[in-house]
């Protein structure tokens, strides 16, 4: 029996729906397994009855997105939230102000006739079956999970900082080493620490680390490297909003 | 009475449009793009430099590195630093990465379906594997060089004011020329494949490109004006759509890879030019889906590009030494071929560093006038002569044809 697949993208910038498609000939591996319903970026079929699997991708920025979320929870048997859009709310999440006085500044009015909404992240809104986060998310994670739900398995989980994928490939230690600012401490690992590869610090695109992250003592350092506390509360919100405390 | 289309499928982003019909005539066209505002240039007022070229990539991943990069041409400008040449040029092969990449995703996996007549891509496999997989090949050539010169596939970080993070290595530019050597028979088959397509929606009567192919200092237009977006440039607001309307002094323009062809021909490397004169005359007629044409070229542009850029910095060798940058108070601009056409960054920066100023215009913004209009000579020349049926399918292909990416077109602000 083929299990049926929708992808649904709310208000986002199409990355985690563009990096399934990036997932080549592991897609058509997928293929043997899912039949798409509903993708609307790489597909003109719409058949709407009910899904196996629903992927939810963005935040919710407006109703239509809060309703397009409704209908795809109350359709589908897993709902996957996909992407840090989905899961902690992304960049857009983190820009302040209400959602009026946001409008105004771009628009030029507060009107708001096409119902624009403060974005959230979806799991704010419904319950999720799974969450996996990354800006974009590491594409072997959602094919995992995909293929683990196709054979009735409980797909694997991680739970280890960035730091951890920094230590197997042997990169220097850009936060000690260099003084650059790099959230790999305090973030979820997964991307194998590509950022750093680049002899860049680690933007936290993947959200905090669940449990035992400690972003006190992060904050510590990066202001002993002299960033100002504006700049680093700044660097901590961008893709997780308020999630990350100290 | 109207015609609703809800939603158009096979392109990047939420829109739709209402076919307004008034005594059985087509009386107007709305282009409704609902994906909602995401406040781009809000997001990064106030935010240090360094941090932003990062920040802007996130408004689109199908052209994420264009953004990086006119980002940071913008804060080199507001500074006054002059980067080498190779770090141009390194920069130019990422941009060519993502010419590759867009232009094949759109061209085999969005449009070539309608040649086809199938749903998608992946039911199309079936029959035409062949080229579908010929796609894929391309645009992972694409996603190659966006991963070496950006850091990875989408959102990557590697492209930074003054230089990189990270310099490719010998071994990834020799694979670069190697690849985009053997990849250029794909690319010219793509060329045959998408002449055929029928014209669709208005005729383009002014194009707007920036000055250098793919990067440069000022934008151009067909009366042979050099000038800055602000100049000659008007946005207007509209109730129905998150995305704004531009004018052109006034006209409805176009922007993209039809553009880029028509307006920068002479700078076409040699096979990429012979192509474009075998299909001058068509080319000449204007229809807005020429474009897809137009792209299929540019792959054969991109790779011959490529290779060309490859073998210099092999020749030559580069230093890899990124320029230091002092902040100061400063305002620049950066203009960018994105795959879809041109985008533009503006910011001031103040004497710490920090984003004082955003606007940012991308090229689906540039195309919403051109595109409805396209949408209104369609509807008006099909309403009443062809079923329903083929009627949405034709109006879907003539927006598709723009490749419009309507994620980046929602944040529009002049502060
Ligand atoms: S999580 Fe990142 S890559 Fe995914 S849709 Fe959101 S902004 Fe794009
Ligand atoms: S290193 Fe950090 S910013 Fe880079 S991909 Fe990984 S989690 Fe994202």
């Amino acid at each position: 029996m083929m299990l049926k697949l929708g992808v649904f993208e709310l208000t986002d910038c199409g990355g985690c729906a563009l990096n399934i498609l990036f997932l080549y000939e592991k897609l058509f591996d997928l293929l043997e397994f899912y039949e798409i319903k509903e993708f609307h970026m790489a597909s003109s079929l719409k058949e709407h009855d009910s899904f196996d699997v629903a992927i939810v991708t963005g935040t919710v920025s407006t109703q239509r997105d809060l309703n397009l979320l409704h209908y795809a929870r109350n359709h589908s048997r897993y709902l996957i939230a996909l992407g840090t859009c989905a899961t902690h709310g992304d960049v857009q999440a983190s820009v302040e102000g209400k959602i009026r006085e946001k409008l105004e500044k771009v628009y030029g009015t507060k009107a708001n006739p096409m119902k624009a909404l403060d974005s959230t992240p979806i799991v704010q809104h419904v319950a999720v079956d799974y969450a996996l986060p990354g800006c974009p998310y590491d594409k072997d994670e959602i094919y995992q999970v995909l293929m683990s739900l196709a054979k009735g398995v409980e797909p694997p989980t991680k739970d280890y900082p960035v730091c951890v994928e920094c230590k197997l490939n042997e990169y220097e230690c850009v936060l000690v080493k260099r003084g650059i600012p790099c959230l790999g401490p305090i973030t979820l690992g997964g991307c194998n620490a590509v950022c750093i590869k680049s002899q860049l610090g680690c933007i936290g695109c993947r959200g905090p680390l669940p449990k035992e992250a400690n972003p006190a003592s992060e904050f510590e350092i990066l202001k002993e490297l002299g960033y100002d506390e504006e700049y680093i509360r700044r660097k901590f919100k961008t893709f997780a909003r308020g999630e990350l405390r100290w | 009475m109207s015609i609703e289309i809800e939603a158009f499928t096979r392109v990047e982003g939420n829109g739709g449009a209402e076919i307004i019909i008034e005594n059985g005539e087509v009386k107007d066209v709305k282009v409704k793009i609902f994906e909602g505002p995401r406040f781009f240039e809000l997001l990064t007022l106030g935010r240090h430099y360094w941090d932003v070229p990062d920040l802007e990539a996130r408004i689109c991943a199908i052209c994420y590195l264009s953004h990086s990069v006119a980002s940071v041409l913008a804060i080199e400008r507001a500074f006054g630093v002059e980067v080498p040449e190779e770090i141009m040029l390194l920069r130019e092969l990422g941009l060519l990465g993502e010419v590759l990449e867009s232009h094949a995703l759109h061209l085999y996996l969005l449009v070539a379906p309608d040649l086809f007549g199938y749903a998608d891509a992946i039911r199309m496999a079936g029959k035409h594997g062949e080229i579908v997989k010929e796609g894929l090949t391309i645009k992972a050539f694409g996603n190659y060089l966006r991963e070496v010169i950006g850091g990875r596939e989408i959102h990557g970080i590697n492209v930074k004011p003054g230089g990189f993070g990270r310099y490719p290595t010998v071994e990834e530019l020799e694979r670069m020329e190697r690849q985009s050597e053997a990849l250029l028979k794909l690319a010219r088959r793509a060329v045959g494949i998408f002449s055929g397509q029928e014209y669709l929606g208005a005729k383009a009567e002014h194009y707007v490109t920036v000055n250098g192919y793919l990067y440069g200092d000022k934008l151009i237009a067909d009366d042979g004006e050099h000038f800055d977006y602000f100049q000659h440039i008007e946005e207007k607001t509209l109730p129905y759509s998150f995305a704004k309307q531009s004018r052109y002094k006034g006209e409805v323009f176009m922007v993209g890879a039809l553009s880029r062809l028509m307006l920068k021909y002479e700078m076409l490397t040699p096979m990429a030019k012979h192509l474009y004169e075998e299909y001058k005359e068509k080319f000449a007629q204007g229809y807005v889906s020429l474009n897809n044409l137009a792209q299929a070229i540019e792959l054969v542009y991109a790779l011959e590009r490529t290779g060309e850029i490859a073998r210099t910095l092999l020749d030559k060798g580069f230093e890899g030494e990124n320029v230091p940058i002092e902040p100061k108070e400063g305002e620049g601009i950066g203009y960018v071929e994105a795959p879809r056409g041109v985008l533009v960054h503006h910011y001031k920066i103040d004497e710490k560093g920090n984003i004082a100023y955003s606007n940012i215009i991308t090229p689906t913004a540039f195309n919403h006038a051109i595109m409805e209009l396209s949408l209104y000579e369609e509807a008006k020349k099909r309403y009443g002569s062809s079923d329903e049926m083929t009627f949405l399918q034709k109006m879907e292909e003539t927006v598709r044809a723009f490749d419009p990416c309507i994620s980046c077109s929602v944040h529009v602000v002049r502060l």
